[in-house]
C-alpha cells in the first residue's frame, strides 16, 4: 500500500522500472496509462474534463486534450519514444442517470471521446481500455510490465 | 464576478448562515419522518482544493449511498445527500422495519426509502434558501448511487470544474437521539449563481 505512487485528480505521476500508480475512484473522470516499454517508463495522469478552454490554462492536467499533450511531454524528456508509447484507459462512468439534469450532458462519454481523439491525433496507441458504464473504477498500473488493473465496487478486478 | 476563493468573512458569514436555515429544516423533516429526535452540527462552508475535499470526506475509496439532485432556475448548481452506512441502517430500521449489512442486500423498496429520504432533505433546505433570497429554484427528479464516494464526489466537481480549481460545499452532520449519524447534505452552487445569492441577500462586496 504505502509503496504506491497517488495520482490526485487532475494530476500525474512518473514512474521508472519498478513502482506502482495508482489513481482512485474514476467517476466520469479517466485515467489515462501511458508507458514506453523499452525504457520502462510508465506514468498514469488522471483527467476530468474533456477539452480545455480555460483562458490561463493553470492546470493542463485536468483536461483530456492538454492533459494528455503534458504528460507526453515530459515522458520525451525523460527519454521515451513517442513511436513506441502506447495507452490504456479507464473510468468515463455516468455516475447518476438524471433525467433533463445537467447541462453539460454526460461528462464522462465525452471525457471518452476526447481521450480517443487525442490518442489518435498524437499518434498513441490505444491497446486496452475498460471505459464507460455506471459503476467507479480504481485504476492502478505496474511500472515494470506496463500491466494495469481496474478494481471496482461489486466486481472482480480487471487485469489488463 | 467573484469566485469560491474571494470570499470574504462577510460573505462567508452569510453563506454558513445560509446553511445553517437550510440544515436545520432539513433536520426538522428528517425528524418527522423518522419519528426521533435530530439535532445538527454547526454547518461548515468549505472551500477546497479536489483532493482535500475527497480526504475531508472520508476517502475516495469508502462505498456510500449518494441522492443527487440538480438545481436551475435562479440558482444553478448541485446538491448532494451523502449517506453512510449508519445513517442508512437508521432510517431503514424506522422506515421499513429492518436493517442490512452492506450495500448489496438493498433491495428496492429500501433504495427508494433513502431516495425519499434524501430528496425530502434537499427539498426542504432548497426551499428554506429560496424563501429566505426571494427566488425560485426548480429541482430535478433526484438520481440514486451506491459507488466509491471519491466518485460520487466528482460529479459536482466536473460539472463546475471548468470554472473553478476548487469546489465549495455546505454541509453538517446529523446526530440523531443522540448519536452523531454521518450523512452530510452538500450544497455545491455554481459560480454565477452563488454570486447573485449574495447580491440578493445584499452581502456582496464589490
Amino acid at each position: 500500500m504505502d509503496d504506491k505512487l497517488v495520482v490526485g485528480i487532475a494530476d500525474m505521476k512518473m514512474a521508472r522500472q519498478n513502482g506502482m500508480l495508482i489513481t482512485y475512484a474514476l467517476g466520469s473522470c479517466i485515467g489515462i496509462c501511458l508507458y514506453d516499454p523499452l525504457i520502462q517508463l510508465a506514468s498514469l495522469v488522471h483527467i476530468m474534463l474533456p477539452l480545455n478552454m480555460e483562458t490561463g490554462r493553470k492546470s493542463p492536467l485536468k483536461y483530456a486534450d492538454t492533459g494528455i499533450c503534458e504528460t507526453l511531454r515530459r515522458m520525451e524528456q525523460q527519454g521515451a519514444a513517442r513511436s513506441r508509447i502506447v495507452a490504456k484507459i479507464a473510468g468515463g462512468a455516468r455516475m447518476f442517470e438524471t433525467a433533463g439534469g445537467g447541462n453539460l450532458g454526460n461528462i464522462g462519454q465525452r471525457n471518452i471521446e476526447s481521450t480517443h481523439m487525442v490518442l489518435k491525433r498524437e499518434g498513441i496507441r490505444l491497446l486496452r481500455e475498460d471505459v464507460g458504464g455506471t459503476v467507479a473504477r480504481t485504476l492502478l498500473f505496474d511500472a515494470s510490465s506496463g500491466q494495469a488493473c481496474v478494481r471496482s465496487y461489486g466486481k472482480p478486478e480487471l487485469i489488463f | 464576478m467573484k469566485n469560491y476563493e474571494d470570499l470574504n468573512g462577510l460573505e462567508l458569514d452569510t453563506i454558513r448562515e445560509i446553511g445553517s436555515i437550510g440544515t436545520g429544516n432539513a433536520a426538522t423533516a428528517l425528524s418527522s419522518m423518522l419519528g426521533c429526535e435530530v439535532r445538527i452540527e454547526m454547518p461548515e462552508v468549505r472551500i477546497m482544493g479536489y483532493n482535500e475535499a475527497i480526504n475531508w470526506i472520508g476517502g475516495p475509496e469508502i462505498i456510500t449511498a449518494g441522492v443527487l439532485v440538480h438545481m436551475s432556475g435562479e440558482l444553478n448548481g448541485i446538491m448532494l445527500s451523502v449517506q453512510q452506512m449508519e445513517f442508512v441502517n437508521l432510517v431503514l430500521e424506522r422506515m421499513v422495519g429492518h436493517t442490512v449489512e452492506n450495500y448489496e442486500q438493498l433491495n428496492d423498496l429500501d433504495r427508494s426509502a433513502l431516495v425519499e429520504v434524501g430528496n425530502i432533505m434537499i427539498s426542504t433546505f432548497i426551499n428554506a434558501l429560496s424563501g429566505l433570497a426571494e427566488i425560485t429554484t426548480r429541482l430535478t427528479v433526484p438520481a440514486f448511487a451506491v459507488d466509491m464516494q471519491g466518485a460520487i464526489l466528482t460529479v459536482p466537481m466536473a460539472e463546475f470544474g471548468g470554472q473553478s480549481d476548487y469546489i465549495m460545499t455546505i454541509g453538517t452532520n446529523f446526530i440523531c437521539n443522540g448519536k452523531a449519524v454521518p450523512c452530510r447534505l452538500l450544497l455545491s452552487p455554481d459560480i454565477r449563481s452563488l454570486n447573485f445569492l449574495l447580491k440578493k441577500l445584499g452581502v456582496l462586496d464589490g
